[in-house]
C-alpha cells in the first residue's frame, strides 16, 4: 500500500476548476459549430471563461509542488535544456503538456472572444484574429476540433491520472477518467445555466433549453458510469462508499448531485420548480463533492481533511 | 551488475542497527527532533518506512488466543523484518515520474535525483510497497542504496552494521543462490520459507527476502503491480466517454433545431412557452 500522496485542497480544486474549463471550450465550440447567431453569447462566455480557469490551473498545481519553483521540471529535461521532459505513458506527465497546449488553444479563443465583445480594441490583436478568422473553413474547422479534442482529453486525464497509481481504489477504478470527464461537461454544462438564468433574455433561453437538455443527458450517463464503476471495483471501493465518505458520496454525490437535479424538471412540487437554478447548483457541488471523496477517502486519515 | 540486499528475516533479532546506521551515514535527522510517541506496537519505534526513516524494522508477534494451551508459547512466534525499498527491476516510482528525477544507477538500484524532484508526489503514490515519502523540504525520499559509498567501493551502511548477517549486500544473482541454499535449508527443518521478490515480482527484487509467512503478514502486497497497469485501459474508456459528451451535445442542439422546424411547420401554431418553464426542456 502507498504512502498518502497528500494531494489536498489544491489538487481537487484543479481537478474541478479544470474540468469546468475543458468543458467549456467544448461547448463554446460546439455552440460555435453546431449552434445558431442566438447560441454567440455561449461561445463568447465559455471563451471569455475558459482561459483564465485554465490558467488557474497551471497555478494551483505549481503551488502544490513541493519545490514550486520548479514546475518546470515537468517539461524540460533540467539537465538537459533545452530538450523536452515527457512520459506519454505517464499521465501526469502527459497532463503537464496537454494542460500547456490546451492553455494555447484557450488563450487564442479568449482572445477572439476579447475583441469580439469590444474589450481590446488593440490593431496588432484585432488584425491577428481577422487573420486567423480569413483562413479556409477547413483549417478553421480542424484548429477547432483539435482544441476539443485536448479539452476532453484534459477533462478527462485527471482521472486516469488517479488509475495510474497504486492506491488500491485508484488503481482498479478504470472508469474513474470517464466519470470525471462526464462530471467536467456536466458542471460546465451547469455553470451556464445558472449564467443564463441570470441574463434572463430572450436569447439566453433558447440557449438554456439545449444546454439544459444535453446536462440531462450527461448526469444520466455520468450515473451509469458510477455504477459501473463501483460494480467493476468490487471490495476495493470501501473507502469510497462507507463510513463518512460514503455518506458523502451517496447523498451529497449520489443524491444531490446527480440523481436530484436528473429528476427535478419531472417533480411539479411548487417550491422547487420556483427554484430554477437549484439543479444547476447542486449539480456543481456534487461535481465539486465527487472530486472531493474520491481523492480524500483512500488517503484519510494519513492526510488532513482541509489539507491544501 | 545488479547490486542489492537479501533479507533474511529469519536472522534478524530486531536490533535496529541498520536503522540507526541509516540515520548515520546519511545523516537523516529523527522525526519530530526525536519527541516521537512510542508505537505501541512492540518494539516498533519509528511504524513505517518514509522520507525520514529510509529503513523500518517489522516487529510481528504471533500468539495463540490463549498461551497456555499446549504449553506456555508452543505454536508462537516472533517474526522480525528490516524492510527497506525494493529497488525493483520494473520500479513504479521510476516508470511515473514526470521530471525524470528518478533514476537507474550503474548498479542497478532506483535513485532519486534530489536537484531535479520538484514534489510532485506522483512516486509516493506509485510505489506499491509503501516506501517513497515526501519529506519537511517538500522533496520525495527513499533509501539510495547508499549510493555514495558503492561509487567508493564500499557496501551500504546498514548491511555493515547488520551483526547478524540478516541483511547481506551484492551481485544479485550470488545473493538470489545464496538466498535459494537459505531457503532449501530452511524446509529441510520443517520451516515454510520462500523468497519474495523473485522475476515474477515487477520483474524482480533487487532488495529480496526470504520469509516464513504470506507476505500481507509482512505488510508486503502479494501481486504488486505497476502503476499504469490500467492506464490504458482508462484512457480507452475516456475515450468512449469523451464520444459520449460530443455526440449528446451535438444531439442536444439539434433537437432544439429540429423542434423549431417542427414548429414552424406545424399546420396549427403552438404558442412560445414561458421562459421561466424551459427547464424541463
Amino acid at each position: 500500500m502507498p504512502n498518502a500522496p497528500h494531494w489536498g485542497w489544491f489538487i481537487i480544486l484543479y481537478f474541478f476548476i479544470g474540468g469546468i474549463a475543458a468543458g467549456l471550450y467544448f461547448i463554446g465550440t460546439l455552440a460555435l459549430l453546431g449552434g445558431d447567431p442566438r447560441d454567440r453569447p455561449v461561445t463568447r462566455f465559455c471563451y471569455l471563461a475558459t482561459f483564465p480557469l485554465v490558467l488557474a490551473c497551471g497555478f494551483l498545481l505549481t503551488i502544490d509542488l513541493g519545490k514550486p519553483l520548479r514546475f518546470w521540471h515537468m517539461l524540460i529535461q533540467s539537465e538537459r535544456i533545452p530538450l523536452p521532459m515527457l512520459k506519454y505513458w505517464a499521465p501526469m506527465s502527459l497532463g503537464s503538456w496537454v494542460l500547456g497546449i490546451f492553455a494555447i488553444f484557450s488563450g487564442v479563443a479568449f482572445l477572439g472572444a476579447l475583441i469580439d465583445s469590444g474589450r481590446v480594441t488593440a490593431e496588432r490583436a484585432t488584425r491577428l484574429v481577422a487573420w486567423g478568422r480569413a483562413r479556409p473553413r477547413a483549417i478553421k474547422l480542424t484548429w477547432s476540433l483539435i482544441g476539443i479534442s485536448f479539452a476532453l482529453f484534459f477533462g478527462g486525464y485527471t482521472g486516469v491520472l488517479l488509475v495510474g497509481t497504486n492506491v488500491p481504489l485508484w488503481h482498479n477504478a478504470q472508469l474513474l477518467g470517464a466519470v470525471f470527464l462526464l462530471s467536467a461537461a456536466s458542471t460546465a454544462y451547469a455553470l451556464l445555466v445558472l449564467v443564463l438564468r441570470r441574463r434572463d433574455d430572450r436569447e439566453s433561453m433558447v440557449s438554456l433549453r439545449k444546454l439544459e437538455t444535453a446536462d440531462r443527458w450527461i448526469i444520466a450517463l455520468e450515473l451509469l458510469a458510477i455504477v459501473i464503476m463501483l460494480v467493476t471495483l468490487g471490495s476495493f471501493a470501501r473507502p469510497l462508499i462507507t463510513g463518512g465518505f460514503g455518506v458523502l458520496f451517496w447523498i451529497g454525490v449520489v443524491g444531490i448531485g446527480l440523481l436530484f437535479p436528473l429528476l427535478l424538471p419531472s417533480l411539479r412540487s411548487g417550491t422547487l420548480s420556483r427554484r430554477p437554478t437549484l439543479g444547476a447548483t447542486c449539480v456543481l457541488a456534487g461535481g465539486l463533492l465527487l472530486r472531493f471523496v474520491v481523492i480524500m477517502a483512500p488517503q484519510w486519515p494519513n492526510i488532513a481533511l482541509w489539507k491544501l | 551488475m545488479a547490486k542489492g540486499f537479501y533479507t533474511d528475516t529469519t536472522a534478524c533479532i530486531g536490533c535496529k542497527a541498520c536503522q540507526v546506521a541509516c540515520h548515520q551515514w546519511n545523516n537523516i535527522p529523527a522525526e519530530d527532533g526525536g519527541r516521537r510517541d512510542l508505537t505501541g506496537d512492540s518494539y516498533d519505534n519509528t511504524g513505517r518506512l518514509s522520507a525520514l526513516d529510509w529503513r523500518h524494522v517489522k516487529f510481528i508477534e504471533q500468539f495463540p488466543d490463549d498461551r497456555q494451551q499446549d504449553g506456555f508459547l508452543k505454536g508462537s512466534r516472533w517474526l522480525m523484518m528490516s524492510d527497506t525499498c525494493k529497488h525493483c527491476v520494473q520500479a513504479p516510482c521510476l516508470e511515473v515520474c514526470p521530471t525524470g528525477a528518478i533514476i537507474r544507477t550503474e548498479f542497478d538500484s532506483v535513485f532519486i535525483q534530489q536537484d531535479v524532484c520538484n514534489g510532485c508526489r506522483a512516486c509516493v503514490s506509485a510505489c506499491p510497497f509503501g516506501v517513497v515519502d515526501t519529506g519537511p523540504d517538500g522533496k520525495a525520499h527513499k533509501c539510495t542504496l547508499c549510493y555514495d559509498r558503492l561509487q567508493h567501493g564500499q557496501e551500504p551502511a546498514c548491511a555493515q552494521a547488520c551483526p547478524t548477517d540478516s541483511i547481506r549486500f551484492g551481485d544479485v544473482d550470488e545473493l538470489m543462490t545464496y538466498a535459494d541454499q537459505r531457503v532449501a535449508n530452511l524446509r529441510a527443518q520443517g520451516v515454510d520459507a520462500y523468497v519474495y521478490g523473485k522475476e515474477d515480482i515487477l520483474g524482480g527484487l533487487n532488495s529480496f527476502y526470504v520469509l516464513v509467512d504470506k507476505p500481507n503478514v509482512y505488510g508486503l502486497p502479494e501481486n504488486p503491480q505497476m502503476a499504469s497497469a490500467n492506464v490504458a485501459e482508462g484512457f480507452a474508456i475516456s475515450t468512449v466517454a469523451a464520444a459520449a459528451v460530443a455526440v449528446t451535445g451535438i444531439a442536444a442542439f439539434r433537437k432544439h433545431r429540429m423542434d423549431e422546424i417542427a414548429a414552424a411547420e406545424s399546420p396549427a401554431p403552438t404558442p412560445e412557452p414561458p421562459a421561466n418553464e424551459s427547464s424541463d426542456a
